[in-house]
């Protein structure tokens, strides 16, 4: 079985802005993967993208550069 | 007890709400409809009065109890927001379609899990046009799909759906002014205390774990995640369990007494429908209860879509009738779909195109 580990976990207002990024991030080859909103930080059932803690920077950058909103940025187990 | 952070955990969630269908299929609720969103809706809009077919009006408990049990458990553990305004009326829309193709199916997705437990083959054949149906709702997700955002909203707008289901509650045992079946399905029922009860255990159990049909197959496929999945696998094998045990299990088609049909297209289009737009709306029927329980008004929106489609399925006569004994001849009488419910399976997946791409996310447009 995978190991957790502390990840940067973003989720967005709408599923919809959860496919653009990951459209975008495929584009800008931004690191990271799109994962089930993990259940101790929502009680939605959307999607969130998941990247290392050390990729913040360039996930946060690329996120304003297509003008893609978070709802929330989280640091947590996944 | 966390039940949402492992696979195993999971699924043990399944495992408990089976054995809440099993236990009121075992206490007098309908052969293999132990527990169906869709069914219990149309009969709770029945004896609302909402549609006047008199062998299915009863007021479900399990439908008070998913509902009071979600927005329970959301209060206790800090997780219910008020939220709201995300396309209320495209929803309502949803709602009313997901029934229509529950109604021309015969079940919800969880009766549809429940009836491939006990053998029914059309529910297989089912499986394949719900699988489709969100594999359709996911190709437009792709496609930048979107019913816009929710927002918060006053506290008390998500305690409305909750306090509806109070009075419903409040009617059904200090009155008799709601209708109930004296025949048929609807007389069909476990006692009302065990109804409920169940209802609070597997409303507050879904709550937690995220249970949804229309999603565990979209994060399979959009992800490959198997984590709702495994909350379906768990009722799944329990309720297989329970119907070997009890000789409920009957491998066939045109099974008598189970309240299903053998229209194969129609098994396949009716849960295509379901499947295509509980995709859109984020939930299926099931989940549409629990995220109203824990304060969405979009979902309250989409349940009242819920209740008006039952009641159209039954007064327009859209919905299919089962396979059945006639019990002076002894002959079996195939269930069918009547021709306004197969017209209205046809016009429900057209608007349910419609709105999937001409609905996008502002940037994609």
């Amino acid at each position: 079985m995978r190991k957790k580990e502390l990840k940067l976990v973003v989720t967005f207002h709408t599923t919809a802005d959860a496919m653009a990024m990951e459209k975008a991030c495929k584009e800008h080859q931004a690191p990271g993967r799109i994962i089930p909103v993990p259940r101790a930080i929502s009680a939605g059932c959307g999607l969130a993208w998941c990247a290392a803690l050390e990729d913040r920077e360039q996930i946060v950058s690329m996120m304003r550069m297509t003008g893609i909103e978070e709802e929330e940025m989280h640091e947590c187990m996944v | 007890m966390n039940l949402s952070d492992s696979k195993k955990k999971l699924a043990l969630a399944g495992v408990i709400c089976g054995l809440v269908a099993a236990c009121l299929a075992f206490l007098g609720n309908p052969a293999n409809m132990a527990f169906c969103i869709a069914c219990f809706i149309r009969d709770t809009a029945g004896a609302l009065g909402m549609h006047q077919a008199e062998v299915v009006q009863y007021a479900r408990p399990e439908i008070i109890g998913l509902v009071l049990g979600a927005f329970i458990i959301s209060v206790g553990t800090k997780e219910y927001r008020s939220t709201g305004g995300s396309s209320p009326m495209i929803r309502f829309v949803l709602g009313m379609i997901i029934v229509i193709g529950s109604l021309v199916f015969l079940g919800c997705p969880l009766r549809m899990i429940i009836r491939m437990s006990a053998g029914d083959l059309n529910a297989w054949v089912a499986l394949i046009g719900f699988i489709l149906g969100v594999a359709t709702g996911v190709f437009a997700l792709k496609k930048g799909f979107s019913l816009g955002r929710a927002h918060a909203v006053n506290k008390m707008g998500g305690t409305m759906l909750p306090a509806i289901m109070v009075g419903i509650l409040i009617l059904a045992l200090c009155s008799s002014v709601l209708k109930a079946s004296e025949t048929g399905p609807g007389s069909m029922h476990a006692p009302l205390i065990a109804s409920l009860v169940g209802g609070l255990v597997f409303g507050a159990v879904a709550q937690k774990s995220r249970m949804c049909f229309a999603g565990s197959i979209r994060d399979v496929i959009l992800m490959k995640n198997f984590d709702l999945f495994s909350v379906i696998a768990g009722l799944f094998v329990v309720m297989l369990v329970f119907n070997l045990a009890t000789g409920r299990f009957v491998v066939g088609f045109d099974t008598p007494g189970i309240i299903a049909h053998s229209n194969h297209l129609w098994n396949i289009l009716g849960m295509y429908t379901v499947g295509f737009a509980a995709t859109l709306a984020g939930g299926c029927p099931l989940r549409q209860l629990i995220l109203a329980g824990q304060g969405s008004s979009d979902s309250a929106v989409t349940v009242m879509g819920m209740f008006v489609g039952a009641a159209l399925c039954h007064t327009l006569g859209l919905a299919a009738s089962g396979t059945a004994m006639n019990a002076e001849t002894q002959e079996i009488v195939a269930g069918a779909v009547p021709p306004h419910g197969k017209v209205a399976c046809i016009v429900c997946i057209i608007v349910c195109f419609v709105i999937a791409f001409t609905n996008k996310r502002d940037e994609a447009k």
